[in-house]
């Protein structure tokens, strides 16, 4: 009966407690694409990703009720870095749908307009926000209409100030003036001394953007493996105001240099050892979901890293048993964006075929699909066409034989004699190479049966069977990395070699470890491709996830590589097309392979299906 | 001869044709569509007193669509001349717009008559055409569609002097359209604003970006007391992308530019 009322209570209070306008709510993700354009076209880093930021608290005062109900301490803030623009997973803080879309249009608008490195100071923020809402009015004149209904239904949902004590009522008049009048307000007043409440947020501005963790200042660690989604992984996908912090180091070690009585928080960052502690703890997203930061530290150089080296070394296979190495490898160029140039010779390619593969019939379960997928195929192939002007043929072509007749009565009687129309299977002269990432992220399950792996092994096989119903040149090779000096590059059907069972042996035996480095494999395929012969030429990249290494390769540099890459694929000659099934790519995708070069896959099993489809569209004329 | 064309220069363009056609040189012209090419070619036709020959050209011409074929006519055969053996024979510009569709065997043509040769042979009936000196040769194409199979053969592209066109700055845009549709000035800042910000989406959601043609178009139509949105609706979203959230993007952005 308690647990009862006080069920209800909560959910009474918490109602009665809400500002915001739930039935008025806007998602970030049915918008995402068109703030993006919005976001690019009015001159923001088409490099930056628009991703969802976290909770997190912003101790400002609240409303009594707010306060019994104990809800409001958190909101999803706005920011902004060189990388990432964060904005709230979902707007309900204005009355209607509308003023919340305009809200996330503003947002993008404002953003556009804002210098990343400015945005990022705490002390300027209300100047620069003030700036930036100048410059967006400026230049987009048509954004002041919709800035004004927003600034008005904003203010009335705010805490008035009369209602709040003298400082803070002079920070919240200064903040009304400051969107009323933008570039009015030089300054908060200081609130009084030793409070540590903030000002309400504002959901018009951006807020200061947390020190991104600098992936290039970062030194490298060896442990922090991509892997298969655990449990902990599963949380809410949000951007965590991140810091990196230093390994705090002491030499003495009985004694522990801190205060126990301090160690109360999941906030604090302690270094304890837990180099026995394998099991991740299970209530580590928990606690990372109620956090507002996130510290990181690398590893010092005592212990600790030995023994992740260790781990490291186990996780690679002996030579004996790994995957064959074929050659040496080959050296392959990386792009640096942030230095706008190619790094020659930096990544090591280092081709691989599978070291016992043995021959295997096309699986039982494939069987039918192999069947339908074939004849659909088999229409696909060599469609015949007329070949006009041709010495014999099975008609005669009137275009030709009144041309030759005419030069003829005019006396040239040396006119040709080639006026037959011919029927020949047309030359489909067609190369195509399929990419597929073999990272370790593929070992996840895809759904109940299958992993990611599986459904890429099933489609490859598939694929491989009704490709060759066409007659199209066509080659398999998988990828993955670990660092730039050993990109595993697996051979699985090179373009000279049929595909059989051998080759769907080598299908079945693939398997998923290490990295993603996107861009030096892109690199290899075009060097494959670029002597094919024929006129057109397709790379096919099957991939589950963003670009990603343990050094400096993630997050931007990655995908500004990748883009070199494919931009060098597209120089050659050659159609580049992603293929991917990770659903945040939506973000990143049009950056990297540009407008229709790209096409995004719900879920893994939609593979196998539309991946014929889609070559069907691709090699169509 | 009629009154010029609106053309406004970019640069030394108008200059350095006049030297070429003194020189009796080709000219090469490459620039993305929409960008003022044909208006150009145009412009200096008219300037220069010079006849226009203009050849669009598609990947089914033949040189014999080129030169000339013979008719059958009521009883007897006639030949007839192709616009290029016409320009060759009246002196004038011969014009020959997106010159890498036409087909390879147009290069045995285009390659006598743009060197120092100036010759045209016409190989169905034995003649040999000379040019005269005020034939001049101009060709276009549009690097931004650059098919690999297609692409113009050093050995063509080293007979003509080249030009590259490309969106006027601008301040220059914005007198674009006011000189071309009279159109408000205001109108037009806004739309050369709108216009800079929709190149900044090529290669990443457009494959195209907003020629000054197509701001022409709008500026036309809000003249004419259209709505602006709905202008650029038409205008410009529309005849960019198929791709609705994109196309919903594009809204946003103009209305941000014209206010709502």
């Amino acid at each position: 009966m308690e647990e009862w009322i006080g069920a209800r209570w909560d959910r009474w209070v918490t109602q009665a407690a809400r500002r915001d306008h739930p039935h008025a709510a806007v998602e970030l993700k049915d918008i995402e694409k068109t703030l993006g354009v919005f976001f690019r076209a009015l001159g923001g880093d088409a490099g930056l990703r628009v991703v969802a930021a976290a909770d997190c608290a912003h101790g400002a005062r609240r409303r009594l009720l707010q306060r019994i109900a104990g809800i409001g301490m958190r909101t999803a803030h706005a920011a902004l870095d060189r990388e990432i623009l964060r904005l709230p997973p979902r707007l309900a803080v204005l009355p209607t749908p509308d003023l919340n879309r305009d809200l996330y249009l503003w947002l993008a608008a404002l953003a556009a307009r804002t210098d990343p490195e400015r945005s990022r100071s705490p002390q300027h923020w209300i100047a620069v926000n003030q700036q930036a809402t100048l410059r967006a009015l400026q230049t987009h004149p048509g954004l002041l209409a919709r800035y004004r209904r927003l600034v008005l239904a904003l203010l009335n949902e705010r805490i008035a100030p009369d209602r709040l004590p003298e400082d803070e009522a002079a920070q919240e008049r200064a903040i009304r003036q400051a969107l009323l009048v933008p570039g009015s307000v030089a300054a908060l007043p200081a609130p009084k001394r030793g409070k540590v409440r903030t000002v309400q947020p504002v959901p018009l501005w951006l807020m200061p953007a947390p020190i991104a963790p600098d992936a290039a200042a970062r030194a490298p660690t060896p442990n922090e493996r991509e892997g298969a989604p655990s449990q902990e992984q599963q949380a809410p996908n949000k951007r965590y105001q991140a810091e990196r912090v230093e390994m705090p180091s002491h030499d003495s070690p009985m004694i522990l240099p801190f205060r126990a009585e301090s160690l109360l928080s999941w906030a604090e960052f302690v270094k304890v050892n837990r180099a026995t502690d394998d099991d991740p703890n299970p209530d580590a997203g928990r606690a990372a979901i109620s956090l507002d930061r996130l510290m990181l530290a690398g590893d010092d150089d005592t212990g600790q890293q030995a023994a992740s080296k260790v781990r490291l070394d186990l996780d690679l296979p002996p030579a004996a048993e790994d995957d064959l190495a074929l050659g040496p490898g080959i050296l392959l160029p990386e792009w640096d964006w942030r230095r706008q140039r190619l790094k020659p010779d930096y990544c090591r390619v280092q081709p691989m075929a599978a070291r016992q593969a043995e021959p295997c019939p096309l699986p039982e379960r494939l069987r039918r699909s192999a069947q339908r997928l074939k004849s659909q195929f088999a229409a696909l192939a060599p469609a015949r066409r007329w070949l006009k002007g041709q010495p014999d043929g099975i008609e005669p072509d009137i275009d030709a034989c009144v041309r030759i007749a005419a030069d003829r009565r005019a006396g040239r009687s040396l006119a040709g004699t080639s006026a037959y129309l011919d029927r020949r299977p047309a030359d489909r002269d067609l190369a195509c190479l399929v990419l597929a990432d073999l990272s370790l992220s593929t070992d996840a399950h895809a759904n109940d049966e299958q992993r990611v792996i599986d459904v890429i092994r099933d489609s490859l096989m598939l694929f491989g069977d009704a490709l060759t119903a066409t007659g199209d040149r066509f080659a398999f090779y998988g990828f993955s990395s670990l660092r730039r000096s050993f990109v595993r590059f697996h051979e699985i059907k090179p373009f000279d070699r049929p595909f059989d069972a051998m080759t769907r042996g080598r299908i079945a035996a693939l398997k998923p470890g290490y990295y993603t480095r996107l861009g030096a494999a892109v690199r290899r395929t075009v060097q494959l491709l670029e002597p094919q012969p024929s006129p057109r030429r397709l790379l096919l990249v099957l991939s589950d996830g963003k670009p990603h290494d343990t050094d400096l390769y993630e997050g931007r540099y990655g995908i500004e590589d990748t883009r070199h890459a494919l931009a060098e694929a597209r120089n050659a000659g050659i159609k580049p097309f992603f293929v991917t099934i990770d659903r945040e790519a939506a973000a990143y995708l049009p950056h990297m392979c540009g407008p229709n070069g790209f096409v995004i896959m719900r879920k893994p099993e939609e593979l196998l299906t539309r991946l014929p489809q889609l070559y069907a569209q691709l090699t169509d004329r | 001869m009629s009154e010029l064309p609106f053309y406004q220069a970019s640069g030394d363009e108008i200059d350095l044709f006049e030297h070429a056609h003194r020189n009796r040189l080709p000219v090469l012209i490459k620039g993305p569509t929409g960008a003022g090419k044909t208006r150009f070619v145009a412009y200096m036709a008219a300037k220069l007193g010079l006849p226009l020959h203009t050849v669009a050209c598609h990947d089914d011409l033949t040189a014999a669509d080129l030169v000339g074929r013979h008719l059958i006519g009521d009883g007897e055969t006639y030949w007839s001349d192709g616009p290029l053996t016409r320009a060759v024979r009246e002196g004038g510009i011969c014009y020959l717009d997106e010159v890498v569709e036409a087909r390879k065997d147009t290069t045995v043509v285009i390659h006598p008559l743009a060197d120092h040769r100036r010759t045209l042979p016409i190989d169905r009936n034995g003649e040999v055409l000379q040019a005269p000196d005020d034939f001049m040769l101009v060709v276009s194409y549009n690097p931004g569609y650059q098919n690999f199979l297609k692409g113009m053969k050093p050995s063509t592209r080293q007979r003509f002097l080249a030009l590259r066109f490309d969106f006027p700055d601008a301040a220059r845009e914005e007198s674009i359209l006011v000189g071309e549709t009279r159109c408000d000035a205001f109108v037009a800042k806004r739309l050369v604003d709108l216009g800079r910000s929709l190149r900044a989406l090529k290669d990443v959601d457009l494959e195209e970006v907003a020629s000054t043609r197509l701001l022409i178009y709008a500026a036309l139509l809000i003249r004419d007391g259209m709505d602006p949105v709905v202008a650029c609706r038409a205008a410009l979203i529309e005849a960019l992308t198929d791709d609705r959230e994109v196309a919903a993007a594009l809204e946003e952005v103009v209305l941000a530019t014209f206010g709502k």
